[in-house]
């Protein structure tokens, strides 16, 4: 398969404490989403911020590859909600890093039962290339629950 | 303290042929945004992407970082542009993530703000956290 680039780009404008930017993605599904520093730290106050974003991209690749993973499996999700929580922190050095990413998938899959979930939401982590990156440096953790109207068990 | 930030995706059947939406976020900034392996795999036609938005999270975390480390330096930015290019090898993973910044900084020369680039580039949270990313490069331009 081929390559695929995907960019998106950032303005910014003044020093970091009291500049702002904002970040346009080059697809066009948004764009001009302001962000800074006091918002990235403190309250959002409508304004997306570096970990957000990748919150978004987790549970996006987590969703695509669990969806993936339970067709190769032969079950098909009649529908999958999967949030992604980033934590920052400072940690001892001082500085700040991204410390965890935590994954919670509820899955609506007939003849599909707890357990196999649960085994096949780890195969979707290891199978979404942004878990295994993440996981370098940080925690990730992947819970998975089925949701009613199932009888796979 | 830690700062947490959460999103919420919905995908509706499997991967090939269907699709999902980014419903919301913790800021209330984006939502009911598409995706599907298409437009992720091949032309986005207008939707966004998993690689997309961590193009979108490198590049705002490396403006910042930088724009923090000019201003240690004494030399706050009037305008920093950056953009982030994610390359994705269906398959294979992650391959590669170019960032390019262009910086319009008072009363500062070319390898002092190309040193605060590379700072900026190998210590950003984002940057930290796809560390294992086989290639990042980096271009830092000052504007005159």
């Amino acid at each position: 398969m081929p390559r695929v680039e995907r960019t998106s780009a950032a303005t910014w404008e003044g020093n970091v404490a009291r500049g702002g930017g904002a970040i346009t993605a080059a697809s066009g599904a948004f764009g001009d989403l302001p962000y800074s520093l006091a918002t990235r730290i403190g309250n959002p106050e409508g304004k997306t911020s570096p970990e957000e974003l990748l919150a978004a991209a987790h549970a996006a690749c987590f969703a695509m590859s669990l969806a993936g993973e339970l067709a190769g499996n032969g079950t098909v999700a009649e529908k999958v909600e999967v949030t992604a929580l980033v934590t920052l922190d400072q940690v001892e050095d001082g500085s700040h890093r991204i410390v965890s990413s935590q994954i919670d998938a509820r899955a609506r899959v007939t003849g599909v039962s707890e357990g196999d979930l649960r085994a096949t939401a780890e195969a979707a982590s290891k199978g979404c290339p942004l878990s295994a990156l993440i996981e370098a440096s940080a925690a990730v953790t992947v819970k998975a629950t089925l949701e009613g109207g199932t009888d796979g068990d | 303290m830690a700062t947490e930030r959460k999103a919420e995706v919905t995908w509706h059947g499997d991967l090939m042929s269907g699709s999902g939406t980014v419903d919301s976020v913790t800021s209330g900034a984006v939502g009911g945004l598409e995706v599907s392996w298409p437009s992720r795999a091949e032309e986005p036609n207008g939707l966004t992407s998993p690689e997309e938005l961590i193009a979108a999270a490198h590049a705002t975390c490396f403006s910042m970082a930088l724009s923090h480390g000019l201003a240690q330096g004494g030399h706050a930015p009037e305008q920093l542009d950056t953009s982030a290019a994610v390359t994705f090898q269906p398959g294979e993973g992650i391959t590669k993530i170019a960032l390019e910044v262009d910086g319009r900084v008072p009363g500062m020369d070319d390898a002092a703000f190309a040193e605060a680039a590379q700072q900026a580039k190998d210590n950003c949270p984002v940057s930290k956290a796809l560390a294992g990313v086989p290639e990042i490069t980096l271009n830092a331009r000052l504007q005159s």
